[in-house]
């Protein structure tokens, strides 16, 4: 195992980790980053493309890569799968009737080759709205305790009051951390 | 300059010991075409501004356009300098007096690859900023979309920027916004730079797989409300 560590840290020397940030359309991925930014969020056109943003936290660089949710850009999301070491997946939980379709889609990213390792944080977001799924059921629902292949979390949030957002980011940048800077 | 066509071998020699840049320079002046010479390590090796515009415009074949530049203080939220397609009326504030395409620019073929930013003394003593631009993709997908950025104080390297965005979506629009510290300047370089506007200088080179498709320049001064003539605020992207 000696020349994969070096590799590890011939790469990593600048302490950067790469988020990537997905989920269905209007699960509020684009809002849960501005929100953790603190830019205004009343404002937030559906995203077609990507946002990045690229900030420190707690003395690691973090690349949030936020792409569109809507289903013909699903088709391109695989395009920035390639060096993720933590993948965000946002869910709309006010949307009962789309949590099966958000079910699929997750588990299909966890297939994925090139997402294998990353750490998955789950925000069951919206959870300010009163028809909101509470969070142990749409962890029932997504099927979470059949993950085996990745660490995992799953919150209770709201990018509208920011519960649990700060909280979301500190366990996946720790966990990210523990895997790759930590690890000998 | 001959050396192109050079004919002794001690011509030869030298322009074996030129770098590709002046090469690239002899083409330039019959005909700006070719990029494939400009990799990204060339560029990240270049010890200063260059004089003339690594490709032209027509390099930019995935119709990359920029629609929107915005410099922001993070610590006050204060939007320091915004430019944006369509054109958004800006006011002056504490940091910032005015950006321009000045007029000689306009009229050539490189109208819209060149702004003048026009800052005060202020803007130097940030702490932490947001640079946030916007672009749109054309109808091709664009792999490997990287960004290199360089900012010179005469020949003394400020900042690199080194970016890469990787893929982009055909006809998407995108953002990037880097949060960063500002770099730390002695005050007497601080002093330097407001004396002397539009010394400080930047190119902004962008690849698609290794390919030049934009190059961009930029120059500023910092010295704005320090003078009598007041400049009107004029925001364009061509």
């Amino acid at each position: 195992m000696g020349l994969l560590t070096i590799l590890k840290k011939l790469k990593r020397k600048e302490k950067e980790m790469r988020i990537l940030m997905l989920g269905l359309d209007n699960a509020g991925k684009t809002t849960i980053v501005k929100r953790l930014i603190g830019d205004p969020i009343d404002t937030i056109s559906p995203t077609l493309g990507f946002n990045i943003k690229t900030l420190d936290h707690n003395g690691y660089k973090l690349n949030v890569w936020d792409v569109g949710g809507q289903k013909s850009l699903r088709t391109y999301w695989r395009n920035y799968f390639e060096s993720t070491d933590g993948l965000i997946w946002v869910v709309d939980s006010a949307d009962r009737r789309r949590l099966e379709d958000c079910k699929e889609e997750m588990h299909k990213l966890l297939q994925e080759e090139r997402l294998e390792g990353a750490t998955l944080l789950i925000f069951a977001n919206k959870q300010d709205l009163p028809g909101a799924v509470p969070t142990k059921d749409i962890a029932t629902i997504l099927d979470l305790e059949s993950i085996k292949t990745h660490h995992w979390k799953i919150y209770k949030a709201s990018a509208i009051t920011a519960e649990n957002l700060l909280e979301g980011i500190n366990w996946i940048t720790n966990d990210i951390s523990k895997r790759i800077f930590y690890k000998n | 300059m001959s050396l192109m066509r050079g004919k002794t071998s001690k011509e030869n020699e030298s322009l074996i010991n030129r770098n590709i840049l002046d090469d690239k320079k002899e083409n330039d002046n019959r005909n700006i075409k070719d990029s494939q010479y400009i990799t990204p390590d060339i560029v990240l090796g270049l010890p200063t501004i260059t004089d003339n515009y690594l490709c032209s415009s027509e390099a930019n074949t995935y119709d990359i356009d920029f629609t929107r530049f915005q410099i922001r203080d993070l610590e006050t939220g204060t939007i320091l300098f915004e430019i944006s397609k369509p054109p958004i009326i800006e006011e002056e504030n504490y940091f910032k007096t005015s950006a321009s395409i000045p007029q000689d620019a306009r009229i050539d073929a490189n109208a819209g690859r060149f702004v003048r930013y026009q800052f005060t003394p202020q803007f130097l003593k940030l702490k932490t900023v947001g640079a946030t631009v916007e672009f749109m993709v054309g109808s091709r997908p664009a792999k490997n979309f990287r960004m290199i950025e360089r900012h010179f104080f005469r020949d003394k390297l400020l900042k690199t920027f080194d970016f890469e965005f990787g893929f982009c979506i055909p006809n998407s629009k995108n953002t990037c916004e880097h949060i960063y510290e500002f770099p730390a300047l002695s005050p007497e370089l601080v002093a330097e730079m407001i004396e002397n506007p539009f010394e400080t200088r930047s190119d902004s080179f962008y690849f698609v797989d290794d390919q030049l498709v934009m190059h961009n320049k930029a120059d500023y001064a910092y010295n704005g409300g320090l003078e009598k003539k007041k400049l009107g605020p004029i925001s364009i992207l061509e």
